[in-house]
């Protein structure tokens, strides 16, 4: 039995244990088998707390899929437990396990309008120049095309 | 699309084939759908609700419309109707999700009770529909024939097939007879993805197992060989016969 789902490795953290650092280069993604994960950006004061991942949740998928730096802090909750997936072998995991991948995509597509949304909030609230907003979205739409 | 619901109590029973030339359970359906009204159930139909790939269309015209409309009297009395797409009724889907009133998806990630539940069909980790997606689609042709010609002969299917899975089974894996081993090890891999049990449907292997992390699978197997189903209530899942439940005047549910 083991042989076959050694594809995948087990994590264990403790509570506050850093799993990776912005600006890091590490290229696996997670997921959330047990306990719970803070994702953070910045440092000191300028600390924005992102997200906080429960069970089933993913993480780390953006540097797995564009083998970029971390874009941010993740930090366990709790004692956590987390599915590390390795690029190499992130199709096998699509490939056996399809549904995977289904919710990789939801999560990613969910992430996009919840950013979008906070950005029309924040262009609503004044806090961004209306001017700088039609031209992430000329970018955003330069991008889809 | 709906994939992540939450429930207080959920049953899901699977592979009903209505329109199936050897599918007589209508009636059964219907007693079933309005007994887990009574009782403020959720309802999941776990794939091949309705067969279109092996239709007789006199069974589908006496079966289908009167399931339908105890589906729908359970929407209009408050329980929530999920439809997860099996392999029989893929071109149906489109017909359900217009005139349905239910709610389609190609699985659900069910939480109740603290607790995470996979409900999914299962097709996908079948190795003959994966590998050979056309003589899958010809030998289910095939199989609808024979069907015609002699609806028993299916028995005799399922259980040669068990026969082959104790043959084959020989180191012990865990799993449900009767089932490729690959559905457990699919099971598995969801599993480890944070849930606390799978069920499947397909197979029509009834059974349960107990998962490497402690989590269990399940699969109702199919209601035209029993009468089982899946109760998710109070963060677990539990297979149960609703044949055994009306045996005993409804009083308890036997497991």
């Amino acid at each position: 039995m083991k042989e076959k789902f050694s594809q995948e490795s087990v994590r264990e953290f403790a509570d506050g244990e850093c799993i990776f650092r912005e600006g890091e280069s590490s290229l696996e993604m997670y997921v959330v088998q047990s306990g719970a994960v803070v994702v953070k950006r910045g440092s000191g004061q300028n600390t924005v707390q992102l997200a906080v991942l429960g069970r089933g949740e993913f993480l780390g998928e953006m540097s797995l899929l564009e083998s970029l730096p971390r874009s941010g802090t993740a930090v366990a909750r709790g004692k956590t437990r987390l599915l590390c997936i390795q690029p190499g072998g992130f199709l096998l995991k699509i490939r056996r396990d399809p549904t995977f991948a289904f919710e990789l995509l939801q999560s990613l597509s969910r992430r996009i309008r919840e950013t979008n949304e906070r950005l029309h909030g924040s262009a609503g609230e004044g806090l961004v120049d209306e001017a700088a907003l039609q031209q992430i979205q000329k970018i955003l739409k330069k991008e889809a095309a | 699309m709906i994939t992540q619901v939450s429930c207080r109590k959920m049953v899901v029973f699977s592979d009903l084939h209505l329109g199936n030339p050897f599918s007589q359970v209508r009636r059964k359906t219907v007693r079933f759908i309005r007994w887990a009204v009574s009782q403020g159930y959720d309802i999941c139909i776990n794939g091949d609700g309705f067969d279109v790939a092996q239709v007789s269309l006199g069974r589908f015209t006496q079966d289908v419309p009167e399931v339908l409309q105890a589906l729908k009297e359970a929407v209009r009395c408050g329980s929530s109707v999920y439809y997860v797409v099996g392999n029989h009724d893929i071109v149906f889907e489109h017909f359900l999700f217009d005139w349905s009133g239910f709610k389609l998806a190609p699985f659900l990630n069910v939480r109740c009770g603290g607790a995470r539940f996979r409900v999914e069909h299962g097709h996908l980790y079948d190795p003959f529909f994966v590998a050979s997606p056309r003589l899958y689609d010809l030998s289910t042709w095939v199989g609808g024939l024979l069907l015609k010609v002699n609806p028993a002969l299916y028995r005799m299917w399922i259980r040669f097939e068990r026969l082959k899975s104790r043959w084959l089974n020989i180191d012990g894996m865990p799993g449900i007879e009767g089932e490729p081993a690959s559905f457990y090890c699919s099971a598995a891999k969801i599993e480890a993805r944070g849930f606390d049990g799978v069920v499947f449907g397909h197979t029509h292997h009834s059974g349960s197992a107990l998962l490497p992390l402690g989590g269990t699978y399940l699969n109702p197997g199919s209601w035209m060989l029993s009468s089982n189903f899946v109760r998710i209530e109070d963060g677990r899942a539990e297979l149960l016969d609703f044949g055994s439940f009306e045996a005993a005047g409804g009083q308890q549910l036997v497991g």
